[in-house]
């Protein structure tokens, strides 16, 4: 026998001894040797560490001197004190693992009652393997249940953004996290195929901006990453792993390096790895997806709205200044991405409901009759099914709809009033009211100095603006860049 | 340190604390962790949250997901393991 046999079995026995099988054998050889206590010897006659039992030691050698072999059978002897004592091998297979000893017994048992102890000792022998058995799957499936679910969890994570910076970094954090290492960098192929262009990288102590030298661009090829990216095949090192991201061709590459713990990364680390690329994939694809789907959108509304310029030059589209101005506010009242999306679309098209109202009532100076003030509420939402045909603008819409509406609820087509306004809609009346006041638009007579207009609209906070909206505005105009442009403007 | 007893004394904190040392790779929300640990989601929600605020504990939040995580913090860990040897 080698060692690592030896210390198999004697683990074994350790387990056994310990087992709650064994307290249920010791329960019923109460009843029948009338003796609950008992030793565990190993197969060579020495006492396993158990507890406080171990005084035995003296009767292990006594039985290792009287039988030298293997006993495969019970046996009942006299110890050097002369007490009776029983003694039933411990068999697993073909192999005797050990012994368990009954000490010190009243009087010799009958061999009714060693036979009935020793089918005892044989259920509880079973009881145990199928108890190590459940152990054993257990240690082994739960892991990997757990990482199962990490990896389920990290899909949702991922799934519920399509901004590719914001989900780059999400891939690198989780990663990082994952892993346990200090380091992550994520790289994607350029449009050349040539070289890896890092995307995000993410130091645990330290963070790096994107002008550090580490985001230099590398070379297919070149370093672990490149190769990783030419090959294809992922690589495990003691203090770093790199894994491909592939789609049909690999399209970049996901990194960690030295572990919190000082540890190696391992095959199941890998696994785990690996996995995490696949989703990381789906997501950066979807994502891109998501990017082509919103540039065609930009390039649809720009192309209605250079129509719409040649038939009457900044009738129906604002400035870039405006556009510029609408953003910068809702950024500053923290609306989330979607909603600023759907807002940058509205604010490229903000009066396509002009497009019906006669020339001579847009351009009229002075003020409007109510007669032609109810043509431009009808006209408005006439104008507005030129553009209800197309579906990704569809969430724009009640922007487009409702940026005439005045906060106190007199404005058009609908009369709503506060919160009833989409916020996107109060954002752009802002907006409008200012471009309105500090340009010369030929019916809104003479202009106004930046400062005027910006306490024109202050006066009407809560009548006909969003007081929200106007302070969310008030503090855009103090940014440096907007100080620039508004000067420009003044 | 003194942090790190006080919240191993409740029941609720020291089992996550006990999983999480145990699955270090893990990354999954209460719900999930509860099924892991067993016992109340909402107790172990709460749990999480002081886990989180005392900075044992990392979230990663999204509109409809937040997912929990083991610290990264080397010296946390360390202490964390201390405790749990000494118990």
């Amino acid at each position: 026998m080698n060692e690592s046999e030896k210390k198999e079995k004697q683990e074994f026995l350790i387990k056994f001894s310990k087992s709650s099988s064994i307290s249920a054998f010791r329960a019923l050889c109460s009843k029948i040797l009338k003796k609950s206590r008992c030793a565990f010897l190993d197969a060579e006659y020495r006492p396993v560490k158990y507890g406080g039992e171990c005084n035995h030691l003296k009767l292990g050698k006594y039985l290792a001197r009287i039988k030298a072999g293997l006993l495969r059978e019970y046996m009942i002897f006299k110890c050097s004190c002369g007490k009776i004592c029983l003694s039933f091998p411990i068999i697993q297979g073909s192999s005797v693992y050990g012994y368990v000893l009954f000490i010190h017994l009243a009087a010799e048992p009958k061999k009714t009652a060693v036979d009935s102890a020793r089918i005892c000792m044989d259920l509880a022998l079973k009881e145990f393997q199928k108890e190590q058995e459940l152990t054993k799957l257990y240690e082994t499936i739960r892991p990997r249940a757990i990482a199962l679910s990490t990896i389920h969890t990290i899909h949702r994570l991922l799934s519920s953004t399509l901004d590719m910076d914001e989900l780059i970094e999400r891939i690198a954090r989780l990663t990082l996290q994952v892993m346990r290492s200090r380091h992550c960098s994520i790289m994607l192929l350029d449009e050349s195929k040539k070289y890896l262009v890092p995307k995000a990288m993410i130091d645990l102590d330290k963070e790096i901006p994107k002008t550090d030298p580490k985001y230099k661009k590398i070379k297919l090829g070149l370093k672990l990453e490149g190769r990783v990216a030419k090959t294809g095949k992922t690589v495990l090192l003691r203090n770093s792993i790199c894994v491909p991201l592939v789609e049909e061709d690999v399209i970049g590459v996901i990194s960690a390096g030295d572990k919190t713990n000082g540890a190696p990364f391992d095959k199941f680390e890998l696994e785990i790895l690996i996995t995490l690329a696949e989703q990381a994939v789906i997501a950066v694809k979807n994502a891109q997806m998501y990017e082509e789907q919103e540039k065609m959108a930009y390039a649809s509304i720009k192309t209605l709205a250079a129509l719409l310029d040649s038939k009457s030059p900044n009738t129906f589209t604002h400035s870039d200044q405006f556009v510029k101005m609408v953003l910068a506010i809702a950024e500053q009242m923290k609306l989330s991405r979607e909603d600023i999306v759907n807002l940058h679309y509205s604010a490229l098209l903000p009066d396509t409901g002009k497009f019906s109202i006669p020339d001579e009532i847009l351009k009229k100076p002075g003020s409007l009759s109510s007669r032609e003030y109810d043509i431009i509420k009808k006209q408005h939402l006439e104008s507005l099914k030129i553009i209800e045909h197309l579906e990704f603008l569809k969430p724009a819409m009640p922007i487009i709809r409702h940026h005439h509406e005045k906060y106190d609820g007199t404005g058009y087509p609908d009369g709503l009033k506060g919160g009833q306004i989409p916020v996107g809609a109060r954002i752009m009346a802002v907006a409008n009211a200012f471009e309105a006041m500090v340009s010369a638009r030929p019916y809104k007579g003479k202009k106004i100095g930046v400062s005027q207009a910006i306490k024109e609209l202050e006066k009407n906070k809560s009548s006909q603006f969003d007081p929200e909206a106007v302070d969310a505005f008030i503090q855009v105009t103090k940014k440096p860049e907007f100080e620039n442009m508004l000067g420009a403007s003044a | 340190m003194k942090n790190i007893k006080r919240l191993l004394k409740n029941d609720t904190a020291r089992k996550i604390l006990f999983f999480f040392n145990e699955n270090p790779n893990c990354i999954d929300t209460a719900k999930g962790i509860s099924l892991w640990i067993g016992g109340d989601a909402n107790n172990i929600q709460k749990a999480l949250n002081q886990l989180v605020k005392e900075g044992i504990i990392a979230s990663h939040q999204t509109a409809s997901t937040t997912a929990y995580a083991y610290t990264n913090n080397k010296q946390i860990v360390k202490k964390i393991e201390k405790c749990i040897k000494n118990m």
